[in-house]
């Protein structure tokens, strides 16, 4: 989920127009993403039949496509570690000693029973290359005026077909963002919010992801802590650092 | 032929002995060919309904596909060769397009295979007419099963939520256009069908197929590369085991039946001999040797199967016949394993169970004639005219 | 007057030894034809029990609603003092824990790399208490391709056509991957210690035994399942008695509005099994009842020819100056003797038959080419209730109508006759 953090991790400097174009937009945030490496502590409360669940876990993160989480609680999953190198995903698990490559069918399954598929997880943030945008409308959110950015795929296999996203207009930190299906179908919405300054820049620590289609009350991500640009060694995006 | 003559006269003016002894005869026959005729048109019907519902003349699947892998969906289909392409331009064939699918009735995720047909096809039996129609809204059948299992009723909309071949997801509302009532469950259990063309165009598998349906009576299946031609025999090899399975079981039913029946001859023959000595003796007297005064009396014995094949045909055929034509029902059985067991069915007696158990009542009643008449040959026919052997 | 008469009877052979062993003979078929049919037509309600459904099977309220899905999530928790309770309140059945669930089987190559994935149905069931008959109930000795059953903990079965796709040998070690009973992730390592068959397609495609305490380990499930069998009879269900158990546990268990509360359902309410059921006693019904007109009319022509048998004895007594209504009354005397006599005999026989049949099962799994847990190809009888009274109708009816109808002759023999016949003999 981490690199889906990234979609959220950005900051804006403060547009000269008033309405800036959807790639002007997009393209600030994507510069704004870039943050070399991040390394957070986060946990995910996930709402299921038998009431909430929380999970703890710290991720390193470098650049859109390397990101390494190793799980901290609660106990059952203390150990697990998960390693995500471009489009592939391993899991290791200390028990059994076995690094297992995620595919096929089980990257449709829930991560820990959230409503996060390991697909999401897997999904590209690089939204300028792969979407075209434009302003369709301003909104208020949160109390916060914010600039609705349509997003339409440029090419066949995106995940999902058209992206909207709130945009505040004046921090610009996207405060919700709503995926949607060929047909226009809304799937699934995230909300953005508890924007706090991290390193100089507006961050949402508090996401709540909710699947549209299902009747439940969605799943919280929430930032404990996060460093921006401190330096990974490299070799934590090895498969030898999941054992 | 005096024999016969002479064992029928006899056997008539028993009266009422004989007659309970025929009757039981035939009820063993009558019901052993009823039964097997349930069983036999159980496997007829099911198969009937597989063919008509289900597997048509046979079946050409995609190399890949595997009906009981859901992961062999995603590669298992590829655009028709050209010789099945013709089939089905000729209405010799319909291809079906499978895919995975999560449908949301009342909010709850449930993942289905949602399977594509042509609207027009007359291949099987499944209503694909009703699903014909505006095109702004997808029409979908499903099964009075899934049905049941999602609480989805005609004309309701339900959340469809599908990924094309390139993976991205949509979702819309299809509309229930048609509920269908079919003894095969794997056509119905957790799916969902839809027209075709809109399946093939929701996943961008223009011209794809999982698998083609042939037309009956098609028994030439060509070999053709990259797709699997599955005959009957192939697709019906479960339902065969369980026939035969049945079929045991009813077999063991045969035996108690015919021995009870068996019984009734032999205690009469045993009293026909004790009673009967002095005939007996008289016969030997007249000049017949032993062993055709044993001959007579197995004869006469044996006679009970003759009376009783057509005292059952008799009784029997207008009760089989109209079982034959009303049916009989049977229960939802099985089901959840998706065997294929019609509500009703209509048995089929064969020719050759009929003549079969007929030999066999007319054998083994002449064994059972032949055993107490065997004491006849060791009796000294002065003494039996007297009536004093014993 | 009944001591001369069953003297008679136990002297005279001719008078009591064929009629017995006709009767005798009669109503052990009976007997036999009631237990075998009750027993060959329970088999798939029978093999549904044990497989899936039990007669009586307690779940959650919220797990009722969907339980084509087996949402483990909605399990049992509690289940230990639940099954205690259960076993304390009735005794008489047996209570089984059983956690049905999905997932995916992992098989490595020799880097300890993913070779070969495929989803899977999961059964944990009590696999190394021998007092729970779980080995038993899924015929697993019997299904078993290849290995050998799971003796250890962190030993499992797999379907033979899933092994063979996914090319697992014998004591290979592969992983499981799923979630918990609470949705988070679980990886667990097991040994395959044997393949199996069920046929049943389905099944055989993708399936996993394993031993319950494994699957709860792996599930986070302690002391929870998703499903508590209950057998209230070794191999036949018995649906008054499920539907007693039933109404009882669930008006114990009916306040509040806990979504986790359980409930307990029967047999007959789970895969359309209710149809069958009820099929099934009509058919036992129709059938008990031609054997019984069968034996009745077998033994009535008994009866018959006992009376014809004994045609010289009832002149000569009649000679003698017996009152032929005397004669009548005590031939109908001996009638019942016989009767009830044979009855008793044939019944002893029948369900001592039946009881080895049902013990042992025919066995007919060489003709048919696969055996499997479906259909086992053994063939198995099941005494039930009835069949212990069934065999005294026919035979004791039966016998003295015959003889009833046989000994009006009495009546119409004239007595300057029958000097003339005894003459004769």
């Amino acid at each position: 989920m981490k690199t889906y953090i990234y979609l959220i991790i950005f900051l804006l400097t403060t547009p000269l127009f008033s309405q800036p174009s959807g790639k002007e937009i997009l393209n600030l945030i994507d510069k704004n993403l870039t943050a070399r490496t991040r390394i957070m502590t986060a946990k995910m409360i996930i709402n299921g039949a038998r009431g909430s669940r929380t999970i703890e876990f710290k991720t390193w993160a470098e650049g859109e496509d390397r990101a390494f989480t190793e799980y901290t609680n609660p106990a059952r999953e203390k150990g697990t570690k998960m390693l995500k190198v471009e489009d592939k995903l391993w899991i290791f698990s200390p028990s059994t000693d076995r690094i297992i490559q995620i595919t096929g069918q089980m990257l449709r399954q829930s991560v820990m029973g959230s409503d996060l598929s390991y697909e999401d997880m897997m999904e590209d943030p690089d939204l300028t290359s792969h979407y075209s945008a434009s302003v369709v409308a301003s909104d208020t959110v949160q109390d916060r005026k914010c600039w609705v950015l349509q997003l339409n795929a440029l090419a066949e296999g995106e995940a999902y077909e058209v992206r909207k996203i709130w945009v505040d207009q004046e921090r610009y930190v996207p405060l919700r963002e709503e995926l949607y299906g060929k047909s226009g179908k809304l799937l699934k919405r995230t909300q953005l919010s508890e924007v706090t300054r991290i390193q100089g820049r507006w961050f949402p620590m508090k996401i709540v992801y909710k699947d549209m289609l299902k009747a439940g009350d969605g799943t919280q991500f929430i930032i404990v802590t996060i460093k921006l640009d401190e330096i990974i060694p490299e070799n934590t995006f090895s498969k030898a650092s999941l054992k | 032929m005096l024999a016969f003559k002479l064992a029928l006269k006899n056997l008539i003016g028993a009266g009422l002995r004989t007659w309970l002894n025929v009757f039981v005869l035939s009820l063993a026959l009558v019901m052993i060919v009823f039964q097997s005729g349930i069983i036999h048109g159980w496997d007829l019907q099911a198969k009937i309904d597989m063919t008509e519902w289900e597997v048509g003349g046979g079946e050409y699947w995609h190399n890949l596909y595997d009906p009981y892998d859901p992961l062999s969906l995603n590669d298992g289909h590829g655009s028709l060769p050209s010789e099945l392409k013709k089939l089905y331009n000729d209405g010799q064939a319909v291809p079906v397009l499978v895919t995975q699918a999560s449908v949301y009735p009342e909010g709850r995720m449930r993942n289905i295979l949602l399977k594509g047909i042509d609207p027009s096809q007359n291949i099987v039996k499944l209503p694909a007419s009703l699903m014909k129609g505006d095109s702004l809204v997808i029409n979908a059948l499903i099964g009075n099963r899934m049905a049941n299992a999602t609480r989805l009723n005609k004309n309701d909309m339900v959340t469809v939520r599908w990924r094309d071949a390139n993976g991205t997801f949509d979702a819309t509302e299809i509309r229930i256009a048609g509920i269908f009532h079919t003894n095969v469950a794997s056509i119905d259990n957790n799916q969902i069908w839809i027209p075709l063309d809109k399946l093939q165009k929701m996943t961008g598998l223009d011209g794809n197929a999982t698998y083609i349906i042939l037309k009956q009576g098609i028994t030439s299946a060509p070999t053709v590369p990259g797709w699997i031609y599955k005959g009957h025999d192939i697709l019906f090899s479960e339902l065969d085991t369980i026939i035969k399975s049945k079929s045991i079981g009813g077999l063991v039913l045969y035996i108690i039946l015919l021995s009870l029946a068996l019984l009734a001859v032999f205690d009469t023959q045993v009293l026909s001999i004790f009673r009967r000595e002095k005939e007996i003796g008289t016969y030997i007297a007249l000049g017949m040797t032993r062993w055709q005064v044993v001959r007579l009396f197995t004869i006469e014995g044996a006679m009970h199967s003759i009376l009783s094949v057509v005292a059952g045909a008799i009784w029997g055929m207008p009760l089989l016949y109209l079982v034959a034509k009303y049916g009989f029902a049977m229960p939802k059985a099985t089901e959840g394993y998706g065997l294929t067991i019609a509500e009703k069915i209509f048995p089929v007696y064969s020719l050759g169970t009929i003549i079969t158990m007929t030999i066999i009542i007319l054998v083994t009643t002449t064994i059972v004639s032949y055993i107490p008449s065997r004491k006849i040959a060791g009796m000294k026919p002065t003494e039996a005219l007297r009536g004093k052997v014993q | 007057m009944i001591k001369f008469l069953i003297k008679g009877l136990l002297r005279d052979k001719h008078r009591s030894r064929l009629p017995l062993i006709v009767v005798a003979i009669g109503v052990m078929l009976t007997v036999l034809m009631t237990t075998w049919i009750t027993g060959v037509l329970g088999d798939s309600i029978n093999l549904n029990a044990k497989l899936a459904t039990g007669h009586v099977k307690v779940i959650t309220r919220a797990y009722r609603e969907s339980m084509d899905q087996i949402p483990i999530d909605l399990s049992l928790t509690g289940t230990q003092a639940l099954i205690s309770e259960l076993k304390k309140d009735y005794p008489t059945a047996s209570w089984v824990e059983r956690i049905q669930f999905g997932g995916l089987l992992d098989v490595p190559d020799e880097n300890g790399e993913t070779k070969s994935q495929g989803p899977f149905a999961g059964f944990g069931i009590d696999l190394f208490d021998p007092d729970s008959g779980e080995a038993e109930r899924l015929n697993l000795s019997n299904i078993l391709v290849k290995g050998k059953l799971p003796s250890v903990a962190g030993e499992i079965l797999v379907s033979h056509s899933f092994a063979e796709k996914l090319g697992i040998n014998m004591n290979d070690k592969v992983t499981f991957i799923g979630s918990t009973m609470y949705g988070g992730m679980t990886i667990v390592n097991f040994t395959v210690a044997g393949t199996i068959r069920y046929g049943i397609a389905a099944l055989d495609r993708g399936s996993v035994i394993m031993d319950i305490s494994d699957a709860r380990k792996a599930l986070d499930m302690e002391d929870a399942c998703n499903e508590i069998l209950g057998f209230t009879a070794v191999d036949y269900y018995d649906d008054t008695k499920a539907t007693e158990l039933m109404t009882s546990f669930n008006n114990e268990n009916s306040s509040g509005n806990d979504q986790f509360a359980p409930v307990m359902i029967r047999l007959r309410d789970q895969n359309d099994l209710g149809g069958l059921i009820d099929m099934m006693s009509g058919v036992v019904g129709i059938v008990s009842f031609i054997f019984i007109l069968v034996l009745s009319v077998v033994l009535w022509n008994a009866g018959l020819v006992g009376g014809l048998r004994r045609y010289g004895e009832v002149g000569l007594r009649l000679a003698m100056g017996e009152e032929k209504g005397h004669i009548y009354g005590s031939m109908i005397a001996e009638s019942v003797a016989v009767g009830l006599t044979g009855s008793v005999i044939g019944v002893a026989i029948g369900l001592l038959l039946s009881y080895l049949m049902q013990q042992k099962g025919l066995d007919f799994s060489s003709a048919m080419q696969n055996a499997t847990m479906l259909l086992p190809g053994i063939f198995r009888t099941r005494i039930t209730p009835e069949a212990w009274y069934i065999g005294f109708i026919p035979g004791i009816i039966a016998t003295v109508l015959g003889t009833m109808l046989s000994g009006i002759g009495i009546y119409k023999r004239q007595t300057a006759r029958l000097f003339k016949e005894l003459q004769l003999q």
